[in-house]
């Protein structure tokens, strides 16, 4: 089967500067694919590539085989957002649907189809300046659906969404690719896709460092549950029966490794031993990230 | 044809349009007014001085620029280029309906303005009791003429706006190019002056002003003007990256 996306030593350079370097990775259908970088990595400039909107200085950028421009009617195939903001604020959010839908020869109704979509049918016919940073993200993203697209490549959707936001984007893009369609959505904080994306791939300084599934990514951390009870022992062997590691921290509270909150608040339940207070340690998943970004530095 | 739909449905759905619209009556009124009610009446009596009180629709074709220069600049400014050439990966393609859709918006303008002020210097000629002098034939290339120039000049905008892209810098570039440097270049060399748009927009709608090109001359002028920055602007905004 042939990849939806796929860079082939793909390299922007803007003068002395190289944004993007020798990238290459292949995406396949009914997947979703964290695009993953500190600021300034060349996460953008990389979808820019992708989406015909800047040229590469070497190599190739493809979407279903072909560079984006060869596409016959691109809007029907890809979706995409790459800025929230880009929006006459004048105009209201229906007419920008409507204006891109004509050039793409979708009907009026379609307009109306996505904005219900994207739960904005009130507001369809305010002008956007009057819109919330939210409500413009989901405007967005009815522009990026109006052609019904098999792949969505989404620039920092999560930017400027409040958590029922977060939430409605990861369901939404869930059901999308359970479809067997396809996201690319890049991120640069790697907490707020971990519970969206299969799988991640991770550049810096334009250069690709990680190109895994997420489980693997996981396995390489091992975060823990912090948990304190009234009970620490009682509540040590029933982890233990449920073959959970933990060790005791110098506060008596139990670190429990390799398990969810949800695990560990449910056998401490099923124990009858209350808790106190019960929180996943740090942002582990996220300190392998920065780690993982920092390595390459120069 | 969907592409030009799209870019009318631009031109319509902002209040710009609008804006420049009403910007452009209140100028034509205050021109009236000035020349109307403050020459005197031998200074309205010749088909000279009757045609430039009739001509001051003619205001319409820089208005009617900028409605073009916005029309490709303020996509730049609100990122709004984005979804355009991601809806429409062919570049040329969006810029050549604009093309069409100005040249449309810019008729519209030549008809509200020079209607306009030709229905308020023919009213302030009867008004004053003032004969009508101008030819049947002079009174029709006042129109047309106006009319094809406010359409030339706004594909003229499209063109200036794709080659600057920056919406201010176009704006001040587009005024400063047609009040300005014009003027001064038809004031100091009226050999080389004559080519220039607002010039070649008085040769077409038949002003006898000395050294002006014939109307036909002027018409072609600005047509010119128009394809060479259509030429221009067009691979420009082909070739650059989009941010």
């Amino acid at each position: 089967m042939s990849a939806v996306v796929s860079a082939e030593l793909l390299s922007k350079r803007f003068g002395e500067l190289t944004a993007v370097a020798d990238l290459s990775f292949e995406l396949d259908a009914g997947t979703i694919t964290g695009f993953l970088g500190p600021n300034g990595a060349g996460k953008t400039t990389t979808l820019r590539m992708l989406l015909g909107l800047a040229a590469p200085s070497s190599g190739r950028a493809l979407v279903f085989d072909r560079t984006y421009t060869q596409l016959e009617h691109p809007a029907l195939r890809v979706g995409a957002v790459l800025e929230a903001t880009d929006f006459h604020p004048g105009r209201s959010g229906r007419d920008h649907l409507r204006t891109l839908g004509l050039a793409a020869g979708l009907p009026d109704s379609r307009a109306d189809e996505v904005l219900r979509l994207v739960e904005l049918q009130d507001a369809g016919e305010r002008r956007v300046k009057g819109y919330s940073l939210g409500m413009r993200q989901r405007l967005g993203l009815a522009a990026a659906l109006l052609g019904d697209p098999e792949l969505l490549i989404l620039d920092e959707p999560a930017n400027g969404l409040d958590p029922e936001g977060v939430r409605w984007l990861r369901d939404f893009l869930r059901a999308f690719a359970a479809q067997g369609r396809t996201v690319l959505i890049s991120s640069h904080v790697l907490a707020e896709v971990a519970q969206t994306v299969d799988q991640v791939l991770i550049i810096n300084h334009g250069r690709l460092v990680v190109e895994s599934s997420l489980e693997q990514l996981t396995g390489r951390v091992g975060g823990s549950v912090r948990v304190r009870s009234a009970d620490a022992a009682q509540l040590q062997q029933a982890l233990s029966r449920a073959q959970l590691q933990t060790s005791t921290s110098n506060d008596h509270a139990l670190l429990v490794h390799g398990a969810t909150s949800e695990q560990v608040g449910e056998i401490a339940f099923a124990a009858g031993v209350p808790v106190y207070e019960l929180l996943t340690e740090g942002s582990s998943l996220e300190q392998i990230f920065l780690e993982l970004t920092a390595e390459e530095q120069p | 044809m969907a592409q030009i739909r799209a870019e009318l449905l631009k031109v319509r759905s902002t209040r710009t349009t609008l804006g420049l619209a009403l910007g452009m009556i209140a100028l034509i009124l205050l021109f009236a007014l000035l020349t109307g009610l403050v020459s005197k009446t031998n200074g309205l009596a010749s088909p000279e001085d009757q045609r430039q009180l009739l001509s001051l629709g003619s205001v319409a074709g820089i208005f009617s620029a900028l409605a073009g220069v916005l029309l490709v600049t303020s996509e730049f400014r609100f990122g709004t280029i984005r979804p355009t050439f991601l809806f429409t990966s062919q570049r040329p393609r969006v810029l050549a309906a604009k093309l069409v859709a100005s040249l449309l918006a810019g008729i519209a303008f030549g008809v509200i303005g020079e209607g306009i002020g030709f229905a308020i210097g023919y009213v302030i000629l009867v008004a004053r009791g003032i004969s009508f002098t101008l030819s049947g034939g002079d009174v029709t290339l006042l129109i047309l003429g106006t009319l094809a120039a406010t359409a030339l000049w706004a594909a003229l905008g499209v063109g200036f706006g794709a080659i600057v892209r920056n919406q201010v810098g176009a704006v001040i570039g587009l005024l400063a190019w047609g009040f300005i440097i014009d003027n001064l270049l038809f004031g100091l060399v009226p050999s080389v002056g004559r080519f220039t748009p607002t010039r070649a927009q008085d040769a077409l709608i038949g002003l006898k002003t000395d050294h002006l090109l014939s109307p036909a001359a002027g018409g072609l002028a600005l047509l010119a003007w128009v394809i060479v920055l259509a030429l221009i602007g067009i691979p420009l905004v082909t070739r650059r990256d989009v941010n």
